[in-house]
């Protein structure tokens, strides 16, 4: 139920090591459920474990509620204890010589928390998280998904205002994975906790945060919730980074005049865009439409033209690659698209599915 | 949710101007410094590191450097003879060990003489051993689990145990008291065969077989048998195959278990000084026990520093070889296959040879040492020589010692002694090792790191003896804070604890390298300080680490004579220092009496350690 601000955070490894973040800027909302999201190396865990205290910025102020958790400027730094910050492990972190009963309770022990209070505490956390049966046993003796409720009951058992997750799903199958989603979705409707959490997963990052915050080479590149990340993205990295299939880029350079950028310039000219700012367009496989048109058809919609090279069921949809005069492009089609290797198809895309970029690779709103 | 890159600094200092005193304002600087004080004080890894830093520079590393300059600076009872100040410059003993006329007893004789006894050693350990490595991780022996845990119990018992048993059986009028077993058997055996060269060579080379044994049968066993397959598909002959293929595979194991050899043959004290003593014949431990003992400060610092020396070049070589070595072990185990040669009718006397090499190296040493114990005259097996009195018994007729060992003071005291000497050097290595893991791992700053794990090795250079004589030179006088110590237990409790460094630093570092940091994480992140982390979370998951790091050099540190032979006086006497003492006093029975108990202690605590931990033989092996 905090909001937590990150204030122009540096942070490098050694006097004059390369800064893993530059100069980060943030504000997380109370109550908000966001995703750092990025690439391995992006400083996205440092981001996290900086704000768990486990790492400290060599520059910046972090605040809690608008108070100054660490401020180098001003010689403040919270040790991590006595931040009440909630920290999940990536690899869980459960203390192996404890049973599970005692590692849900050693943070009310420490607190000095009365016997009966910390007993109906832990009960009542390790009953909501389905492991009551497993209290005695050690963390050796249950499986991968047991063990992340292990970790989360330990954290949850002492209420923290904030909750920090690294990699939340990423050592579940696919099974565990839905089960855990809606596990950690009811923790934060029921709490109301801040949750920050880490991940590489895309899949994670849609399917849990409210907000996601997309990261790369230490530096923010753009802040909002998963349509908004999807379909508006700030810029060509974004756009790259997410989505199930890599989106198909089409680069207007000077020399490149490709058949691809043909037809890009013919689609910008049937939409009325003007085409002298843009320097490349990403179109992304699921929004591009396929199909055999007539000429006119074609010429209505501003279609491309190419041959198939293959098609790929995944189950319950079709990538469809097609080849235009030797450049290669993605489709998915969500029905049988009933093309095979060696047949010719157009392909189009609509107005609101094309994104734009700039020079410096931003986005052009349209 | 905004992305702001540009927050005003002025801004920034009026948030906090409630937290701080704000009418005079340090300078940047000063608050930088607070903040990484602040974040190093949720974190007292560093301190800790430096600290143990302070301890081990203090216990390890000045000893070392303060003999290295003591061989070289005038003593106080040489002023007169180097015509130098005290404290001055000085090549005198250098040149006295080294050039002098006196230098070839004192010197050049031991060299050759430890080099003569090494030599012999290693090939007598590899003739022995070689073979049974082979026979016990190769083929399809009978008896073979049995056999690899027998063949190794020379190296778990004392060396100088042995030196005393072959004493027992075949000493002669050269040196006096009881009478070995040959002479009542009415054979008096030559010098040659009772004392010097040949009785050292071989019995150093039973001591350290298990050496061969281990590192060769390792080898063999981690040898992929299809290399050889290949090779013989190939067309190659089985001796081309042992030749080219085998052979080089196998040499790092070989000169390292001779490297090995070498250097604990170097710095053992014992059996030279039983089995040598009566004929003169001196090794460069025991020439350096003799300059020690009759106060000859510069000569043994300079004959330490040679000792010193070799042992640190053969270690050397053994580090690189071992580096070497698992080069080759990562190519030829992916996939290994290993295949049991059938002994066929080789097998009856390949059984023979074990178990004849188990006989004559602890068979028949630990029954003589045993029986002579309640022999009147050792050897002589009439029904009426039979005695428990040497154990139990009261007015013997024996100037000093007129009771049975069990009823004397003297022996309870070395006992309790050794007991709890050993025991809280181990201790204290054990935890110390812990931290100094726990240091190494964790500490911010690498250089820290590499400084603390070097220093802590630093005694596995230096043999036991040497270790000894860097003691007196640094602990001989007072050193502040601590006052003079020797004659005191604690000069020895801390040499043993010093010594035992090498192995529990490494198991300290290895165990924490496995721990990882998350646990710790997690305990900081629940509210655990530093203080409650080490005691709740670290030191309960590593438990079965530490008690191996306790045990381990417990073992070690009960059989060790080189090191505290020369730090012990007759009111700290362990139960090694106690039994040569009355070696020395030539009373054989009572002697052999100490040593037996002393065997059940040591042999009783392997098998301990071996049933309760996963540390074996073979962790233990690299520490003294």
């Amino acid at each position: 139920m905090s909001s937590i601000t990150l204030e122009n955070i540096r942070k490098s490894y050694g006097r004059s090591g390369p800064a893993a973040i530059a100069n980060l800027s943030m504000e997380i909302g109370a109550s908000e459920f966001l995703c750092l999201l990025g690439p391995s190396g992006c400083g996205k865990t440092t981001t996290l474990r900086m704000i768990a205290g486990l790492e400290h910025p060599t520059d910046g102020r972090i605040l809690v509620d608008g108070k100054p958790i660490v401020s180098v400027a001003d010689g403040i730094f919270t040790v991590p204890e006595k931040r009440n910050m909630g920290l999940v492990f990536q690899n869980y972190a459960l203390w192996p010589h404890m049973t599970i009963r005692d590692n849900v309770a050693f943070g009310l022990t420490l607190r000095k928390t009365p016997d009966a209070e910390r007993d109906a505490i832990v009960n009542q956390v390790m009953t909501k998280l389905g492991i009551a049966k497993y209290a005695d046993r050690y963390p050796a003796q249950l499986s991968g998904g047991q063990q992340q409720r292990v970790a989360l009951a330990r954290m949850l058992a002492l209420k923290p205002s904030v909750i920090l997750l690294d990699e939340p799903l990423s050592n579940l199958d696919a099974k565990l994975r839905l089960e855990m989603r809606a596990e950690l979705k009811r923790i934060h409707a029921e709490a109301g906790s801040t949750i920050v959490f880490v991940t590489h997963d895309q899949w994670e990052a849609m399917t849990l945060a409210t907000t996601i915050a997309v990261m790369s080479e230490g530096e923010l590149q753009q802040v909002g919730t998963p349509d908004d990340i999807y379909e508006r993205p700030a810029n060509r990295f974004v756009a790259e980074f997410v989505g199930s299939l890599p989106i198909n880029i089409i680069n207007r350079g000077a020399v490149e005049t490709g058949p691809l950028v043909a037809w890009l310039d013919q689609v910008l000219t049937h939409f009325d865009i003007d085409a002298a700012p843009v320097a490349s367009a990403g179109i992304r496989p699921e929004a591009t439409r396929l199909g055999r048109l007539s000429e006119d058809e074609a010429a209505r919609c501003a279609a491309g033209y190419g041959s198939v090279v293959d098609v790929v069921p995944t189950g319950g949809s079709w990538i469809v690659e097609i080849d235009v005069q030797r450049t290669r492009f993605f489709a998915i089609a969500t029905e049988n698209p009933r093309l095979s290797a060696g047949d010719t198809t157009h392909f189009w895309v609509e107005r609101q599915h094309l994104h734009l970029f700039d020079r410096e690779k931003q986005r052009i709103a349209l | 949710m905004r992305k702001d890159k540009n927050i005003n600094r002025s801004d920034a200092m009026t948030l906090q101007t409630d937290s701080s005193e704000d009418t005079q304002r340090p300078q940047p600087a000063t608050k930088r410094l607070s903040y990484l004080l602040r974040v190093n004080s949720a974190d007292p890894t560093l301190m800790l590191a430096l600290l143990l830093l302070v301890v081990f520079g203090y216990l390890i590393l000045a000893p070392v450097v303060l003999l290295l300059i003591d061989a070289v600076t005038v003593h106080f009872a040489d002023i007169a003879r180097t015509k130098q100040d005290l404290g001055d410059l000085t090549f005198y003993y250098l040149n006295r060990v080294l050039v002098s006329p006196i230098s070839r007893d004192l010197f050049w004789w031991p060299l050759a003489h430890t080099a003569i006894i090494s030599v012999a050693a290693i090939v007598i350990s590899f003739l022995v051993g070689a073979p049974i490595g082979w026979l016990l991780s190769r083929t399809d022996l009978i008896g073979k689990k049995w056999f690899s845990t027998a063949l190794l119990l020379p190296y778990m018992l004392p060396s100088w145990t042995f030196a005393l048993a072959w004493l027992t059986l075949f000493k002669n009028r050269t040196t006096g008291g009881q009478p070995g077993w040959m002479e009542t058997f009415g054979f008096n055996p030559p010098d040659w065969l009772a004392y010097g060269a040949l009785p050292i060579s071989l019995i150093l080379a039973l001591h350290y077989a298990p050496f061969v044994i281990l590192l060769f049968g390792n080898a063999l066993k981690q040898f992929d048998t299809q290399l050889e397959d290949s090779a013989r598909s190939l067309g190659a002959s089985p001796a081309t195959v042992a030749r080219r293929i085998i052979l080089p595979l196998m040499m790092p194991s070989l000169v390292s278990a001779a490297t090995l050899i070498f250097a604990k043959c170097l710095g053992d004290f014992g059996v030279a000084y039983v089995l040598g003593a009566p004929v003169g014949f001196d090794v460069l431990a025991t020439s350096l026990f003799r300059a020690i003992s009759t106060s000859q400060a510069g000569a043994s610092a300079v004959l330490a520093g040679v000792i010193v020396l070799l042992g640190t070049i053969s270690i050397i070589i053994d580090m690189r070889l071992l580096k070497e070595a698992k080069r080759f072990v990562t190519i030829g185990s992916k996939g290994a296959m290993v295949r049991q040669t059938p002994l066929g009718k080789w097998q009856a006397p390949a059984f023979a040879w074990a178990l004849l090499v188990f006989i004559i190296s602890a068979g028949i040493p630990l029954l003589a040492l045993t029986l002579t114990t309640v022999m009147r005259v050792p050897g002589s097996f009439s029904l009426d020589n039979f005695t428990l009195d040497y154990w139990i018994g009261t007015d013997l007729g024996t100037t000093a010692l007129r009771q049975g060992i069990l009823l004397t003071g003297e022996f309870w005291l070395a006992l309790w002694n050794t007991v709890w000497m050993v025991g809280l050097a181990a201790i204290g290595a054990g935890v110390l090792g812990l931290l100094v893991g726990y240091a190494v791992v964790r500490s911010p700053f690498a250089s820290v790191s590499v400084a603390l794990r070097q220093i802590t090795f630093l005694p596995y250079l230096v043999p036991g003896i040497a270790f000894a004589a860097a003691y007196l030179s640094m602990f001989a006088v007072a050193r502040p804070p601590l006052p003079a110590l020797y004659g005191t237990p604690i000069i020895l409790v801390l040499a043993i604890l010093a010594d035992q460094m090498p192995f529990a630093s490494r198991a300290g570092i290895s165990s924490m390298m496995q721990l990882g940091r998350e646990p710790e994480e997690a305990g900081q992140i629940v509210g655990a300080g530093w203080f409650r982390r080490m005691r709740s979370i670290v030191l309960p998951i590593q438990r079965n680490a530490l008690v191996s790091a306790i045990l381990l050099p417990f073992i070690s540190g009960i059989k060790g004579l080189s090191l505290v032979v020369v730090l012990a006086v007759p009111g700290t006497d362990l139960l090694t220092t106690y039994a040569i003492r009355l070696v020395d006093y030539g009373y054989s029975q009572a002697a052999n009496a100490v040593v037996v108990m002393l065997c059940v202690v040591a042999f009783t605590g392997t098998m301990l350690v071996q049933k309760i931990g996963k540390a074996n033989l073979s962790d233990g092996m690299g520490s003294k």
